[in-house]
Protein backbone atom coordinates (compact mmCIF):
# COMPACT_ATOMS: atom_id res chain seq x y z
CA UNK A 1 0.00 0.00 0.00
CA UNK A 2 2.61 2.13 0.38
CA UNK A 3 4.39 1.96 -2.79
CA UNK A 4 0.94 2.54 -4.27
CA UNK A 5 1.15 5.87 -2.47
CA UNK A 6 4.32 6.96 -3.33
CA UNK A 7 6.45 4.83 -1.59
CA UNK A 8 9.54 2.92 -2.35
CA UNK A 9 8.90 -0.60 -3.67
CA UNK A 10 10.68 -1.35 -0.85
CA UNK A 11 9.65 0.95 2.22
CA UNK A 12 11.68 0.81 5.62
CA UNK A 13 10.62 -2.56 7.71
CA UNK A 14 10.70 0.91 10.78
CA UNK A 15 8.44 3.11 8.36
CA UNK A 16 5.95 0.39 7.73
CA UNK A 17 5.74 -0.64 11.47
CA UNK A 18 5.18 3.11 12.16
CA UNK A 19 2.76 3.69 9.26
CA UNK A 20 0.85 0.85 10.99
CA UNK A 21 1.16 1.74 14.45
CA UNK A 22 -0.54 5.42 13.40
CA UNK A 23 -3.09 3.72 11.40
CA UNK A 24 -4.24 1.44 14.50
CA UNK A 25 -4.11 4.11 16.74
CA UNK A 26 -6.47 6.36 14.10
CA UNK A 27 -9.00 3.89 13.46
CA UNK A 28 -9.13 3.07 17.60
CA UNK A 29 -9.81 6.81 18.21
CA UNK A 30 -12.30 6.91 14.99
CA UNK A 31 -14.05 3.92 16.40
CA UNK A 32 -14.02 5.37 20.15
CA UNK A 33 -15.46 8.92 18.96
CA UNK A 34 -18.20 6.90 16.75
CA UNK A 35 -18.92 4.67 19.48
CA UNK A 36 -19.41 8.01 21.77
CA UNK A 37 -21.59 9.57 19.24
CA UNK A 38 -23.65 6.34 18.43
CA UNK A 39 -24.24 5.72 22.08
CA UNK A 40 -27.11 8.08 22.09
CA UNK A 41 -28.52 6.72 19.25
CA UNK A 42 -28.25 3.19 20.42
CA UNK A 43 -25.86 0.81 18.13
CA UNK A 44 -23.11 1.59 16.49
CA UNK A 45 -23.62 2.45 12.55
CA UNK A 46 -22.27 3.10 9.20
CA UNK A 47 -23.65 6.99 10.17
CA UNK A 48 -21.30 7.46 12.89
CA UNK A 49 -18.90 7.26 10.73
CA UNK A 50 -20.06 9.29 8.65
CA UNK A 51 -20.51 11.93 10.49
CA UNK A 52 -17.12 12.08 11.72
CA UNK A 53 -15.74 12.49 8.61
CA UNK A 54 -18.15 14.88 7.28
CA UNK A 55 -15.39 17.50 7.05
CA UNK A 56 -12.84 15.45 5.10
CA UNK A 57 -14.59 15.75 1.73
CA UNK A 58 -12.07 13.14 -0.41
CA UNK A 59 -13.40 10.90 2.32
CA UNK A 60 -16.74 11.55 2.60
CA UNK A 61 -17.02 10.98 -1.12
CA UNK A 62 -15.16 7.97 -1.32
CA UNK A 63 -17.33 6.37 1.77
CA UNK A 64 -20.45 7.14 0.02
CA UNK A 65 -19.18 6.00 -3.64
CA UNK A 66 -18.00 2.37 -1.90
CA UNK A 67 -21.59 1.93 -0.21
CA UNK A 68 -23.31 3.05 -3.17
CA UNK A 69 -21.12 -0.08 -4.85
CA UNK A 70 -21.78 -2.03 -2.11
CA UNK A 71 -25.48 -2.04 -2.98
CA UNK A 72 -25.01 -1.98 -6.84
CA UNK A 73 -23.09 -5.11 -6.14
CA UNK A 74 -25.74 -6.56 -4.06
CA UNK A 75 -28.64 -6.06 -6.40
CA UNK A 76 -26.48 -7.32 -9.18
CA UNK A 77 -26.12 -10.44 -6.83
CA UNK A 78 -29.86 -10.80 -6.50
CA UNK A 79 -30.71 -10.59 -9.82
CA UNK A 80 -27.71 -13.07 -10.79
CA UNK A 81 -28.94 -15.13 -8.42
CA UNK A 82 -32.66 -15.45 -9.76
CA UNK A 83 -31.09 -15.51 -12.95
CA UNK A 84 -29.58 -18.91 -11.88
CA UNK A 85 -32.64 -20.21 -10.93
CA UNK A 86 -34.45 -19.88 -14.22
CA UNK A 87 -31.64 -21.55 -16.08
CA UNK A 88 -31.50 -24.35 -14.02
CA UNK A 89 -35.17 -25.18 -14.04
CA UNK A 90 -34.88 -24.72 -17.72
CA UNK A 91 -32.02 -27.04 -17.80
CA UNK A 92 -33.85 -29.64 -15.63
CA UNK A 93 -36.62 -29.94 -17.59
CA UNK A 94 -34.57 -30.40 -20.90
CA UNK A 95 -32.88 -33.27 -19.11
CA UNK A 96 -36.59 -34.85 -18.23
CA UNK A 97 -37.30 -34.60 -21.84
CA UNK B 1 7.29 9.23 -9.76
CA UNK B 2 6.53 11.20 -6.53
CA UNK B 3 2.78 11.75 -6.05
CA UNK B 4 2.81 14.98 -4.76
CA UNK B 5 -0.68 16.81 -5.42
CA UNK B 6 -4.37 15.60 -4.72
CA UNK B 7 -4.98 14.49 -7.98
CA UNK B 8 -2.27 13.64 -9.62
CA UNK B 9 -3.66 12.19 -12.04
CA UNK B 10 -5.65 15.15 -13.27
CA UNK B 11 -2.29 16.98 -12.95
CA UNK B 12 -0.63 15.17 -15.13
CA UNK B 13 -3.39 15.29 -17.79
CA UNK B 14 -3.73 18.77 -17.60
CA UNK B 15 -0.18 19.70 -17.97
CA UNK B 16 -0.03 17.08 -20.83
CA UNK B 17 2.81 15.09 -20.40
CA UNK B 18 4.77 13.41 -23.08
CA UNK B 19 5.51 10.21 -21.00
CA UNK B 20 6.14 7.22 -23.58
CA UNK B 21 4.02 6.39 -25.72
CA UNK B 22 1.35 3.67 -24.15
CA UNK B 23 2.47 0.87 -22.35
CA UNK B 24 0.86 -2.52 -23.80
CA UNK B 25 1.02 -4.69 -21.28
CA UNK B 26 -0.58 -7.41 -22.64
CA UNK B 27 -1.68 -9.12 -20.01
CA UNK B 28 -4.69 -11.67 -19.94
CA UNK B 29 -8.03 -10.91 -20.24
CA UNK B 30 -8.78 -11.78 -17.15
CA UNK B 31 -12.05 -12.11 -15.59
CA UNK B 32 -12.14 -10.03 -11.93
CA UNK B 33 -13.83 -12.44 -9.80
CA UNK B 34 -16.69 -11.37 -7.06
CA UNK B 35 -14.79 -12.24 -3.76
CA UNK B 36 -17.05 -9.74 -2.31
CA UNK B 37 -19.18 -11.73 0.40
CA UNK B 38 -16.86 -15.30 0.52
CA UNK B 39 -19.36 -16.12 -2.04
CA UNK B 40 -17.10 -16.39 -5.19
CA UNK B 41 -20.02 -15.47 -8.20
CA UNK B 42 -18.38 -14.21 -10.90
CA UNK B 43 -20.57 -11.14 -11.34
CA UNK B 44 -17.81 -9.10 -12.99
CA UNK B 45 -18.32 -10.07 -16.42
CA UNK B 46 -22.18 -9.50 -16.46
CA UNK B 47 -22.15 -6.61 -14.52
CA UNK B 48 -19.12 -4.62 -16.35
CA UNK B 49 -19.61 -1.64 -18.34
CA UNK B 50 -19.05 -2.86 -22.37
CA UNK B 51 -17.90 0.70 -23.36
CA UNK B 52 -15.08 0.84 -21.06
CA UNK B 53 -13.87 -2.47 -21.89
CA UNK B 54 -13.87 -1.51 -25.49
CA UNK B 55 -12.02 1.82 -24.83
CA UNK B 56 -8.90 2.17 -25.23
CA UNK B 57 -7.62 -0.93 -26.60
CA UNK B 58 -3.64 -0.22 -25.52
CA UNK B 59 -4.47 -0.54 -21.86
CA UNK B 60 -4.51 -3.51 -20.17
CA UNK B 61 -8.02 -5.07 -19.75
CA UNK B 62 -7.67 -4.99 -16.03
CA UNK B 63 -7.86 -1.33 -16.24
CA UNK B 64 -11.09 -1.77 -18.07
CA UNK B 65 -12.83 -3.78 -15.84
CA UNK B 66 -11.67 -1.81 -12.75
CA UNK B 67 -13.64 1.24 -12.06
CA UNK B 68 -12.63 4.71 -13.31
CA UNK B 69 -13.27 6.49 -10.03
CA UNK B 70 -12.15 10.25 -8.88
CA UNK B 71 -8.87 10.73 -9.25
CA UNK B 72 -8.96 10.95 -5.98
CA UNK B 73 -10.58 8.61 -4.38
CA UNK B 74 -8.89 5.61 -3.87
CA UNK B 75 -10.66 2.14 -4.82
CA UNK B 76 -10.01 -1.58 -3.27
CA UNK B 77 -9.61 -3.88 -6.17
CA UNK B 78 -9.97 -7.77 -5.44
CA UNK B 79 -8.45 -9.60 -8.16
CA UNK B 80 -6.64 -12.48 -7.64
CA UNK B 81 -3.37 -10.44 -6.74
CA UNK B 82 0.11 -11.98 -6.45
CA UNK B 83 1.32 -9.94 -4.28
CA UNK B 84 -1.92 -9.46 -1.97
CA UNK B 85 -4.30 -12.35 -1.68
CA UNK B 86 -6.99 -10.09 -0.71
CA UNK B 87 -10.54 -10.78 -1.15
CA UNK B 88 -11.32 -6.86 -1.22
CA UNK B 89 -14.39 -5.08 -2.75
CA UNK B 90 -15.30 -6.13 -6.37
CA UNK B 91 -14.35 -3.04 -8.41
CA UNK B 92 -17.39 -2.67 -11.42
CA UNK B 93 -16.08 -1.09 -14.43
CA UNK B 94 -19.37 1.23 -14.08
CA UNK B 95 -19.38 3.87 -11.22
CA UNK B 96 -23.04 3.98 -9.99
CA UNK B 97 -23.66 7.50 -8.82
CA UNK B 98 -20.30 9.09 -10.42
CA UNK B 99 -20.53 7.34 -13.97
CA UNK B 100 -19.01 10.65 -15.92
CA UNK B 101 -18.20 9.76 -19.33
CA UNK B 102 -15.82 12.70 -19.45
CA UNK B 103 -13.91 11.92 -16.47
CA UNK B 104 -13.79 8.13 -17.29
CA UNK B 105 -12.30 9.23 -20.86
CA UNK B 106 -9.83 11.27 -19.18
CA UNK B 107 -8.53 8.71 -16.73
CA UNK B 108 -8.11 6.21 -19.70
CA UNK B 109 -6.14 8.78 -21.51
CA UNK B 110 -4.14 9.54 -18.55
CA UNK B 111 -3.59 5.23 -18.17
CA UNK B 112 -2.26 5.28 -22.10
CA UNK B 113 0.69 6.73 -21.05
CA UNK B 114 1.93 5.73 -17.97
CA UNK B 115 5.70 4.34 -17.77
CA UNK B 116 5.57 1.00 -16.62
CA UNK B 117 6.87 1.96 -13.31
CA UNK B 118 3.70 4.12 -12.82
CA UNK B 119 1.69 1.72 -14.09
CA UNK B 120 2.91 -0.48 -11.46
CA UNK B 121 2.72 1.91 -8.55
CA UNK B 122 -0.85 2.87 -9.80
CA UNK B 123 -1.48 -1.21 -10.18
CA UNK B 124 -0.27 -1.51 -6.45
CA UNK B 125 -2.06 1.73 -5.37
CA UNK B 126 -5.58 0.19 -6.27
CA UNK B 127 -4.91 -2.90 -5.60
CA UNK B 128 -3.81 -2.78 -2.13
CA UNK B 129 -6.66 -2.85 0.77
CA UNK B 130 -7.20 -3.95 4.22
CA UNK B 131 -8.57 -7.70 4.58
CA UNK B 132 -12.42 -7.63 5.31
CA UNK B 133 -11.79 -10.22 8.23
CA UNK B 134 -9.12 -8.53 10.05
CA UNK B 135 -11.02 -4.81 10.24
CA UNK B 136 -14.03 -7.04 11.15
CA UNK B 137 -12.05 -8.85 14.12
CA UNK B 138 -10.44 -5.29 14.62
CA UNK B 139 -13.95 -3.40 14.88
CA UNK B 140 -15.31 -5.93 17.22
CA UNK B 141 -12.18 -5.86 19.60
CA UNK B 142 -11.97 -2.43 19.93
CA UNK B 143 -16.26 -2.14 20.43
CA UNK B 144 -16.59 -4.67 22.82
CA UNK B 145 -18.45 -7.67 21.47
CA UNK B 146 -20.58 -5.50 18.54
CA UNK B 147 -22.21 -7.15 15.82
CA UNK B 148 -19.94 -5.56 12.78
CA UNK B 149 -21.99 -4.99 10.25
CA UNK B 150 -20.13 -5.70 6.62
CA UNK B 151 -20.85 -1.86 4.86
CA UNK B 152 -19.20 -0.96 8.82
CA UNK B 153 -16.27 -2.31 7.14
CA UNK B 154 -15.55 -1.34 4.19
CA UNK B 155 -16.42 2.57 5.29
CA UNK B 156 -14.17 2.04 7.73
CA UNK B 157 -10.71 -0.15 5.56
CA UNK B 158 -11.50 2.88 3.03
CA UNK B 159 -11.40 5.47 5.70
CA UNK B 160 -8.01 4.06 7.03
CA UNK B 161 -6.57 3.54 3.26
CA UNK B 162 -6.91 6.76 2.11
CA UNK B 163 -4.99 8.12 5.84
CA UNK B 164 -2.52 5.74 4.85
CA UNK B 165 -2.72 7.85 1.58
CA UNK B 166 -2.47 11.33 2.95
CA UNK B 167 0.28 10.09 5.85
CA UNK B 168 2.22 8.84 3.18
CA UNK B 169 1.83 11.75 0.83
CA UNK B 170 2.53 14.17 3.24
CA UNK B 171 5.68 12.46 4.03
CA UNK B 172 6.86 12.87 0.73
CA UNK B 173 5.95 16.28 0.70
CA UNK B 174 8.22 16.70 3.71
CA UNK B 175 11.05 15.20 1.96
CA UNK B 176 10.91 17.46 -1.23
CA UNK B 177 11.02 20.38 1.25
CA UNK B 178 13.86 18.80 3.08
CA UNK B 179 15.04 17.63 -0.49
CA UNK B 180 16.09 14.17 0.49
CA UNK B 181 15.21 11.29 -1.69
CA UNK B 182 15.10 7.49 -1.29
CA UNK B 183 12.70 4.82 1.03
CA UNK B 184 10.47 7.01 3.32
CA UNK B 185 11.50 7.66 6.80
CA UNK B 186 10.11 7.34 10.27
CA UNK B 187 11.27 10.54 10.88
CA UNK B 188 8.94 11.76 8.06
CA UNK B 189 6.50 10.00 8.78
CA UNK B 190 6.30 11.17 12.18
CA UNK B 191 6.77 14.95 10.84
CA UNK B 192 3.49 14.23 8.31
CA UNK B 193 1.97 12.89 11.34
CA UNK B 194 2.22 16.34 13.08
CA UNK B 195 1.67 18.45 10.02
CA UNK B 196 -2.03 16.33 9.67
CA UNK B 197 -2.77 16.73 13.49
CA UNK B 198 -2.36 20.55 13.00
CA UNK B 199 -4.53 20.71 10.05
CA UNK B 200 -6.77 18.53 12.61
CA UNK B 201 -7.26 14.95 10.41
CA UNK B 202 -6.29 13.50 13.43
CA UNK B 203 -9.29 12.35 15.81
CA UNK B 204 -8.49 13.49 19.15
CA UNK B 205 -8.80 11.82 21.81
CA UNK B 206 -10.52 13.53 25.04
CA UNK B 207 -8.94 11.36 27.49
CA UNK B 208 -5.24 10.60 27.00
CA UNK B 209 -3.85 7.07 26.41
CA UNK B 210 -2.38 5.48 29.36
CA UNK B 211 -0.35 2.45 29.24
CA UNK B 212 0.64 1.86 25.95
Amino acid sequence: MMYGFGDDPNPLPESMALVEDIVMEYITDLVHKAQDIGSKRGKLSVEDFLYLIRKDLPKLNRCTELLSMNEELKQARKVFESDEEKLRKVFEADEEN
Amino acid sequence: MKQVSKDPFEAAFEEEEDESPAVAVDAPQQDDDDDYDEDGIDIQSSAADPSTSTAAPTSTPRIAAVSVAKSHAKNKDDDQEEEEEDNMDVELSKLPSAADPAKMAKMQAILTQFTEEQMSRYESFRRAGFQKSNMKRLLASITGTQKISVPMTIVVSGIAKMFVGELIETARMVMTERKESGPIRPCHIREAYRRLKLEGKIPKRSVPRLFR
